[in-house]
């Protein structure tokens, strides 16, 4: 009995590992490198159950290859991944509601209004995925959260106007900054750079994203490579605190 | 948000709603990861 309980949990703990290592890849173009592993691993197990020999020897031979191969191909999620272990702090973890709710309203009034004035703009909002190296490629602003500023910033020829601005713990941390654009060759031409390095960012990171278009003069979200577009004030909003919401559970 | 109030009965929705395919192959990985470590374990006699 007391083996079968053991047997349990240690599947448990096996299933939360794994469950963790594969959510922490959802989104981004590596997991369908973990797909492709994970098929190799379900046959090997397949292959060994049914004593094919030279199948299994095959396997064997090409995961002791592999490892070096996920570690040179996985590089720069392991490190991020590394640098998460235990960062559990989120977007305005030591902010109040009402603090909270405040800065969302003052980022959806800039959007807003950025959209009326047939303005672009390009904002991140950091969760649990630090964003340190896009705020280095920045200028450090370190300012409380304003409409007013947030316009400032994305005014044409403000030296900051081209790139993203990235709100850290309740703050304007840096504007100016790049990010990494999308692989993903099925968007639509429709959508500029702006909308790429969005979605970039959101296919490496967990960052909730805020696109105005110039072009369409529509105001959209990307959270974990989705795309919400035409939304309203209210709808951006109440979309960021759905993204908020969402924990890995 | 960490702050922010979440009930109960949205964390255990949000328990099988969030990511369930995800939930259920990892299930099945961990059972022959599991399976196949217990049969080397014994093979080798460790």
């Amino acid at each position: 009995m007391a083996y079968m309980w053991k047997s349990i949990i240690e599947i448990l703990i096996l299933w939360i590992v794994i469950y963790h290592i594969m959510l922490f890849f959802e989104g981004t173009r590596a997991i369908q490198v973990l797909r492709g592993i994970i098929v190799l691993l379900l046959a090997f197990f397949l292959f060994q159950k049914l004593n094919f020999i030279v199948l299994d020897w095959l396997l064997t031979k090409l995961f002791g290859i592999s490892v070096i191969a996920i570690l040179i191909i996985f590089h720069p999620e392991i490190r991020q991944g590394l640098a998460r272990l235990g960062q559990r702090h989120l977007f305005g973890a030591n902010l109040r509601e009402d603090e909270l709710e405040n800065i969302l309203q003052e980022i959806g009034r800039a959007a807003e209004n950025i959209s009326k004035n047939k303005l672009g703009a390009l904002i991140a909002i950091e969760k649990n995925t630090p964003l340190a190296p896009y705020i280095e490629s920045g200028v450090l602003v370190d300012a409380r959260v304003s409409s007013d500023l947030i316009e400032a910033v994305f005014t044409p020829n403000n030296p900051l106007h081209d790139g993203g601005l990235i709100v850290q713990h309740g703050r304007i941390i840096a504007a100016g900054c790049l990010f990494p654009l999308t692989q993903n060759q099925d968007l639509s031409r429709l959508f500029g750079t702006r909308h790429r390095a969005a979605l970039g960012l959101s296919e490496e990171t967990d960052a909730i994203i805020i696109i105005v278009s110039e072009e369409r003069r529509d105001v959209s979200l990307v959270y974990r490579g989705r795309l919400h577009k035409d939304l309203s004030q209210e709808e951006l909003v109440s979309e960021i605190k759905e993204a908020m919401k969402i924990e890995s559970v | 948000m960490a702050k922010k109030k979440i009930s109960i009965g949205y964390r255990v929705l949000h328990l099988f709603t969030y990511h369930p395919w995800l939930k259920f192959i990892s299930l099945v990985l961990a059972m022959v990861v599991w399976l196949y470590i217990r049969e080397e374990i014994a093979r080798f006699n460790y």
